[in-house]
């Protein structure tokens, strides 16, 4: 077992937020302890960016 | 006569310099008072973890991050229970007379309190805690030999724990300036990440009610300590509220899919009577407020300033924002009424048609 630090960008698509993280740390292995720590809203031309930091168990 | 409970989440997010929670334990005036306006509140670790200092009520559910977080996603239910016996799983890590003043926490908390404790695993070797902060300035932080402490936590749960308290031996860095900025009550909690790793793995595997206590040195004095810092600085250890707490956190009952709209046979809470989340304004960003407001449980916004400034408008939530701990037991006491937030507020807007 390893316990990965990780710091992604995820591009916030239309519906439910929860899945989506998941699914993106779910890629890395097992989500461990996640927060979103920045996020910039959606313009009127671009989607909401969220900044996540996470460890994940490898 | 007062109306019925109204379950509540009480969110402060560990490792992110809040100004109320962000210390030894000192969202506990918070969470008491959230208490006695909900009459029943479910919160974590960071909230209630005073060191040396604890308050242990009823009312409260003292549940472990992330399973509050699997709670809030209807994974898992809460059973209250009278008393848990909880094991002691000590890093091998900690130098002997570190390791007797453990002991000598757990050994009072029996005699004083009358906690069921034991029995005591040591690891089979050190378990290597590193600290970390993220780009954000939030507290991270690693753990060197994960498989040793979940078999270490197998071995309590096989001799019969119900619940297991943690204490590893964190690195020594009295001369920081991040601890000074701490202890000067200006600074992140530098062990909070690595203490949220520890327990969050170990109550994923195990299923089990578990808390973490870090082990070090005692600091040299400092006069001009910020009386949020000085929960920690007591005694010996930070063991003693670690025990109080999972001596009566609720056990964790797994949930075959979503807990919604499963009847309770029992006494098991579920995400489903929960009434409201209470969160930092500027820290929606994690699992137990996304997923409260995902089923439309009210998200109250509490101004509690910190290193993050993940708000509603960044995430697109409605909230119901409140000024302070106090105001936000006040909507924790409306919503408990049945009183509509909106109807205590200046301007009152006039109703809309939806045509």
């Amino acid at each position: 077992m390893k316990l990965v630090p990780l710091a992604l960008r995820l591009e916030r698509q239309p519906g439910p937020l929860l899945a989506q993280i998941h699914d993106a740390l779910s890629v890395h292995g097992q989500p461990l302890r996640w927060a979103i720590t920045a996020a910039q809203p959606a313009t009127e031309t671009q989607a909401a960016v969220l900044l996540i930091e996470a460890v994940v168990r490898a | 006569m007062s109306a019925p409970p109204l379950p509540v989440l009480l969110v402060i997010p560990t490792g992110i310099g809040c100004q109320q929670g962000g210390y030894a334990g000192d969202a506990l005036p918070v969470a008491r008072l959230l208490a006695a306006a909900s009459g029943c509140l479910i919160t974590h670790p960071n909230v209630m973890n005073g060191a040396a200092l604890y308050w242990s009520d009823p009312r409260i559910h003292y549940v472990e991050g992330s399973s509050l977080d699997r709670f809030a996603t209807g994974e898992l239910l809460l059973r209250p229970v009278r008393q848990q016996r909880v094991g002691l799983l000590l890093d091998a890590g900690i130098e002997p007379e570190l390791r007797a003043r453990q002991l000598q926490v757990a050994e009072g908390c029996r005699a004083t309190l009358g906690l069921d404790i034991g029995p005591v695993v040591t690891t089979e070797v050190p378990l290597e805690v590193g600290l970390s902060l993220g780009a954000s300035g939030a507290s991270w932080g690693q753990l060197g030999q994960g498989e040793a402490l979940l078999r270490a936590g197998r071995q309590l749960k096989a001799a019969g724990a119900t619940a297991i308290a943690v204490v590893a031996r964190f690195p020594d860095d009295p001369d920081s300036e991040a601890l000074a900025a701490y202890r000067a009550g200006s600074g992140v909690d530098a062990l909070a990440g690595a203490e949220a790793v520890i327990s969050h793995l170990l109550s994923l595997e195990l299923g089990l009610p578990c808390a973490h206590a870090p082990a070090l040195l005692p600091l040299p004095l400092d006069p001009e300590l910020d009386p949020r810092a000085a929960g920690e600085e007591l005694g010996f250890t930070f063991l003693p509220c670690v025990l109080v707490g999972l001596s009566r956190a609720p056990d964790l009952v797994p949930v075959a899919g979503s807990a919604v709209g499963v009847p309770l046979a029992g006494p098991e809470l579920c995400i489903d009577a929960v009434g409201a989340v209470v969160a930092p304004a500027g820290a929606l960003g994690g699992a137990a407020v996304l997923a409260c407001a995902e089923r439309g449980i009210p998200v109250i916004a509490v101004d509690n300033p910190c290193l993050l400034h993940v708000n509603a408008e960044a995430l697109d939530l409605q909230v119901l924002p409140a000024a302070s701990y106090s105001e936000a037991a006040g909507l924790v006491l409306a919503l408990r009424e049945g009183i509509a937030p909106a109807a205590l507020q200046r301007p009152l807007p006039g109703l809309q048609g939806l045509g």
